[in-house]
């Protein structure tokens, strides 16, 4: 029987007077990649922030319904947790890379770091591991220094997911993450994905004629504001 | 639309912005024919060794030096005050507000921007009443009460510039920090101040302008036309607008009319110093922000 990572019950999402979630209910399966497509604006990134609660910096907008992530072994409503324990359990990566103005390495290292962690050595391996695990140590490893600004596109989208990996997150929320990008870097985050589910919950939002869907486990089409 | 019209609406535009053009020049013009026979250094310095003066061994009696250090430091007073107060305000209107709480200090806040400077002046004065009667008796109209006066009169600037940066960041720099799990305040201070900077600098810079040029605030709140340099922040002191404004109203000769716009010279110069000084500080903030621009 699979496992399930996060249960959405009887979801709903108003945004100002309108309706973009109606009345979802689905399970989305641990360890596996979910794409969720459909044109735009018909709220798929609306669905990514409920998950992280993303929502709650936007006015105007209201939630019913009820999510659950697990977490150890018992599935836990996200209104339970701290915005910034649920943020660490769920990451996100936006659509455009948008690295910090500061270097390779302060980049990875900055949640490690406003998290309070002080251990420089914990930091140093911890960078190095994300990166690798990025498929980003080899081409970054003599110029962690440089500013992060400076990558390609591609670099630069697989540093935001490594950075959003230094926290462990148990789900990785992933907005488009493909679409600025040319079809060679594309390939190699797909790749990255494949590899990321091994340990990690991948959540996805694409457009229908993406790739993506190709290296998907589940895809799911919203429309009318339903699954 | 017809021809004729857009033509003449096409010919108004471009005489408006001659006419701009023609405005500064013409002033700027005549400043400096007026004023720059009286511009030497014995304008500033008087008699004292210009060295002596700006070392503070002597002090200056027949210059306008005083004024030009008074200036100064009120404006770099007034701006420490107003700084901090007008970027907090301006974080949590943008930031922690609801739609309720915006609304009513926006209106607080438009009030406060369209209050004349001239009333600001009087709380000021009453202020320093209130204190001379309730805290200290040494307490009188001076610079202490100046720079903070013009703080508030310059705080609506530097409020409205913080709120309206930060507010009008795009949603994935707004949120950049945020999905890693960082707290909202960690948020504002390492990625949100940072990458507004340069549009908060932009508020400070109007703040400055409306410090150096304002009179009637200090007017009320502490200048005169002789006191030296300011030894304290409970001295009174001497400041270039009020000079201006005294001299024109009370010279008794054409020699000293005419030392008046000098000091307008000397102001206008030191607004510019001042004005460089901050866009500088802004280009280099902006440039190492770069890709968010």
């Amino acid at each position: 029987m699979k496992k399930i990572k996060v249960k959405i019950d009887r979801l709903n999402f108003y945004y100002q007077e309108k309706w973009v979630l109606r009345n979802i209910s689905t399970e989305l399966e641990e360890r596996a990649i979910t794409t969720i497509v459909g044109p735009s604006g018909i709220g798929k990134t609306t669905f990514l922030m409920v998950i992280n609660r993303l929502h709650e910096s936007i006015p105007n907008c209201r939630v019913e319904g009820k999510v659950e992530i697990k977490l150890g072994d018992k599935y836990t409503d996200i209104r339970n947790l701290s915005l910034t324990t649920l943020r660490r359990k769920a990451g996100m990566v936006f659509q455009n890379p948008n690295p910090l103005p500061m270097s390779i390495f302060k980049n990875v290292a900055f949640p490690l770091r406003l998290s309070g962690v002080k251990d420089k050595k914990y930091i140093k391996k911890k960078v190095e591991k994300v990166l690798r695990d990025a498929f980003l140590w080899d081409e970054t490893k003599d110029r962690l220094g440089d500013s992060a600004l400076e990558l390609s596109g591609g670099q630069q989208q697989r540093l935001c997911i490594a950075r959003a990996m230094t926290m462990a997150p148990d789900v990785l929320l992933l907005d488009e993450p493909t679409s600025s990008l040319d079809m060679e870097a594309a390939l190699k985050i797909e790749e990255l994905m494949l590899k990321l589910k091994e340990r990690c919950t991948l959540i996805v939002v694409s457009h229908y004629a993406d790739l993506i869907t190709r290296i998907s486990d589940h895809v799911l089409t919203l429309e009318d504001g339903r699954f | 639309m017809n021809r004729a019209a857009e033509y003449g609406i096409t010919f108004f535009v471009w005489i408006s912005g001659i006419a701009l053009l023609c405005t500064v020049g013409a002033l700027l013009c005549f400043l400096l024919y007026k004023g720059a026979p009286s511009l030497n250094i014995s304008l500033i310095f008087g008699e004292t060794r210009p060295l002596d003066a700006l070392l503070l061994r002597k002090e200056v009696f027949d210059g306008l030096f005083p004024a030009v250090v008074g200036t100064l430091l009120l404006v770099i007073t007034s701006i420490v005050w107003a700084v901090p107060v007008g970027v907090a305000a301006g974080i949590y209107l943008a930031e922690y507000a609801n739609t309720g709480h915006k609304a009513y200090l926006n209106l607080l806040l438009d009030i406060l921007a369209g209050i004349p400077s001239i009333v600001v002046g009087l709380f000021g004065f009453s202020f320093s009443i209130f204190l001379h009667r309730h805290l200290s008796d040494r307490i009188y109209p001076c610079f202490l009460i100046s720079s903070v006066a013009l703080g508030c009169l310059v705080l609506p600037y530097i409020i409205r510039t913080t709120e309206q940066s930060l507010s009008s960041s795009p949603f994935f720099i707004k949120t950049t920090g945020l999905v890693l799990g960082i707290t909202k305040l960690q948020n504002i201070v390492h990625i949100l101040i940072p990458y507004n900077v340069s549009g908060i600098i932009s508020g400070v810079i109007l703040a400055i302008g409306r410090c150096a040029e304002d009179t009637a605030v200090i007017m009320l709140t502490g200048v005169v036309a002789m006191a030296g340099v300011p030894s304290s922040l409970l001295s009174q002191y001497e400041a270039l607008p009020f000079y201006i404004f005294y001299i024109s109203s009370e010279f008794s000769s054409q020699e000293e009319l005419m030392t008046g716009y000098g000091a307008s010279i000397i102001l206008l110069t030191l607004c510019v110093f001042l004005f460089t000084l901050s866009y500088i500080l802004r280009r280099r903030v902006a440039t190492r922000f770069a890709i968010y621009t």
